[in-house]
């Protein structure tokens, strides 16, 4: 195989009080070596459920990914998650360690990746801070620095940039473009903003709605190194523009899906 | 006792992580994926002969050691001593009239302690003066051993029933009033805004936001101090009165009939139980949106 992520046929399905659930799949695709793929669908398709097996914390239900890779599990994949999950008890400066603690790395080597991520962050000042002090875009380039500093082989993040307002995102995706464009790392991103996608990634991943399948795979032809301004061009509306049809059906499925369980609630409960 | 109440075993996800050949990371379905059925039914059957076979097999184990004569039956008779005797004060009326007599106790001063104090918490949460006048107060009150207080109680309210279910309230009350309280401080500020934005009322704040909110805290301190009233009950019951579980554990401890206070030890530890699970019971019941939409693998 020659792919470094080759996902096959991978379904999920999630056990809920009301019965059985499909949230994703069957669900294919391949990312190269040093590709950035993003991946964007309707909200409830799969896509978070679909990187969460990619990074090993959920099991598919049938299906199967295979991961490339040599050297320790512990550097093979990283995660950055919407909502941060730093640690509030910890300093900046202990979060961003965190993974390297758990390696084992030893001391001075850790010490000295630590002080790089944090200058280049902009995080120096800041890293005797607690977390609780630190503003949404401050503490999700911890959450950045503490996935990059184990020098994962796959970088997974799951909309990281959610929660950010308008400004903080655009500032955080011009350096996550900097930091890729500086040491080209294989990464998956999910995303819902087809903006966040094009600007970001080499190939965008458009999934159906629940059950998530993989509808289109479009190439972005934007040559690296890339800056915000590529959003000006007529190129980048015009993509835009063509996965915002596709995935508009999607969403209104989804949507009109949405009132058919409700009404088949309604209707189980009246019988 | 269940700590964890909703989740078998088959939800926590044993990996199918594995390396599959050299240099390849494969994530495929796990035994729990492959066959959910199975994997959710062997979930179960591991928690279930844990649950019951631990216990059972302590009884075992001391039963053979009470025929082997390793354990002394002046001290330590047989679960089967002990069983013979529990059927023979249970068939004689004895147990269940003692049992009903301090259960009756118990939910008199659990009931009226847990009741004044969601009240006087919920006064101390929601206003500051009063919670900066009366919470050192509560604290010191908190601090004195209750049992310490028994005779001054006999002094107060003589030797009926008054002084025991008192006794039991103030221990629940001074623990539910420093719950309610602290819960309700600590609701963040923007869960009140949308309220305060809505002009609501204290009352209407109280309704649909302080209180549903605080019910998890509240419910914890109702199952602590089930445990906390039960030992001041025994504790009083033996000090004082001719009745009630703690004095059949004591008058059987006088006349030496070591059976009889093991029945009277093991009846009390599972009423204790039977009293936590009512609690667990009642919380699910009235939070339903605690449970709803667990997935439960």
């Amino acid at each position: 195989m020659n792919a470094k992520i080759d996902a096959k046929d991978v379904r999920r399905n999630f056990t809920t009080k009301s019965g059985e659930v499909e949230a994703l799949g069957p669900f294919t695709m391949q990312i190269e070596e040093g590709e950035f793929v993003c991946i964007v669908g309707p909200s409830g398709c799969g896509k978070s459920t679909m990187l969460r097996v990619v990074g090993g914390l959920l099991n598919p239900s049938s299906g199967s990914v295979r991961i490339r890779h040599d050297g320790p599990e512990s550097q093979a994949v990283s995660i950055v998650f919407q909502d941060y999950s730093i640690y509030a008890w910890k300093t900046v400066e202990a979060n961003i360690r965190l993974g390297l603690d758990i390696a084992k790395v030893p001391r001075e080597e850790a010490n000295e990746r630590v002080e790089r991520w944090l200058r280049r962050m902009g995080l120096w000042d800041f890293r005797k801070a607690y977390p609780q002090t630190l503003s949404g875009g401050m503490r999700q380039r911890v959450s950045l620095a503490r996935a990059l500093v184990v020098e994962p082989d796959i970088l997974l993040m799951d909309e990281p940039f959610a929660a950010l307002d308008a400004q903080m995102r655009a500032v955080m995706q011009e350096e996550l473009l900097a930091i890729c464009q500086a040491e080209k790392r294989t990464v998956l991103f999910v995303t819902h903003s087809l903006d966040e996608a094009i600007l970001l990634a080499d190939r965008v991943f458009v999934m159906s709605a629940r059950p998530g399948r993989l509808l289109a795979g479009y190439d972005v032809p934007f040559e690296r190194p890339r800056t915000p301004d590529l959003r000006g061009t007529e190129q980048f509306a015009h993509l835009e523009n063509e996965i915002w049809t596709l995935l508009r059906n999607e969403v209104n499925r989804d949507l009109t899906n949405v009132a058919a369980d409700g009404r088949s609630k309604k209707l189980e409960a009246i019988s | 006792m269940s700590i964890e109440t909703s989740t078998p075993a088959a939800s926590r996800a044993r990996t199918g992580t594995g390396q599959a050949s050299a240099g390849v990371i494969e994530r495929v379905p796990g035994p729990a994926e492959r066959d959910a059925k199975a994997y959710r039914r062997r979930g179960q059957l591991s928690d279930n002969l844990l649950r019951w076979g631990t216990p059972i097999l302590v009884l075992v184990l001391w039963q053979l050691f009470a025929m082997a004569k390793i354990l002394d039956p002046q001290f330590w008779p047989s679960p089967g001593a002990v069983a013979q005797s529990l059927v023979e004060n249970v068939s004689s009326g004895y147990l269940i009239d003692q049992l009903q007599v301090s259960m009756l106790r118990f939910f008199a001063g659990w009931g009226a302690g847990a009741l004044f104090g969601l009240v006087l918490g919920a006064v101390l949460g929601t206003f500051r003066p009063a919670r900066m006048a009366i919470e050192p107060l509560v604290s010191a009150v908190f601090t004195v051993p209750k049992l310490a207080l028994f005779p001054l109680m006999l002094l107060l309210f003589g030797l009926g029933e008054m002084p025991k279910i008192i006794l039991i309230a103030l221990t629940v009350f001074v623990v539910v009033t420093i719950s309610t309280a602290t819960a309700i401080v600590a609701i963040p500020e923007g869960m009140k805004e949308p309220l305060r934005s809505a002009h609501a009322t204290r009352w209407q704040t109280f309704r649909h936001l302080t209180f549903p909110m605080v019910l998890p805290e509240i419910f914890v301190s109702l199952r602590i101090t089930t445990g906390m009233g039960v030992l001041v009950l025994v504790a009083v019951e033996m000090v004082q009165g001719a009745s009630g579980l703690g004095y059949v554990i004591w008058s059987s401890w006088q006349v030496y009939d070591v059976e009889r206070m093991y029945v009277g030890i093991i009846t009390m530890s599972l009423a204790g139980v039977a009293l936590q699970y009512l609690v667990m019971w009642v919380g699910r019941l009235v939070m339903p949106w605690r449970t709803a939409g667990k997935r439960t693998a």
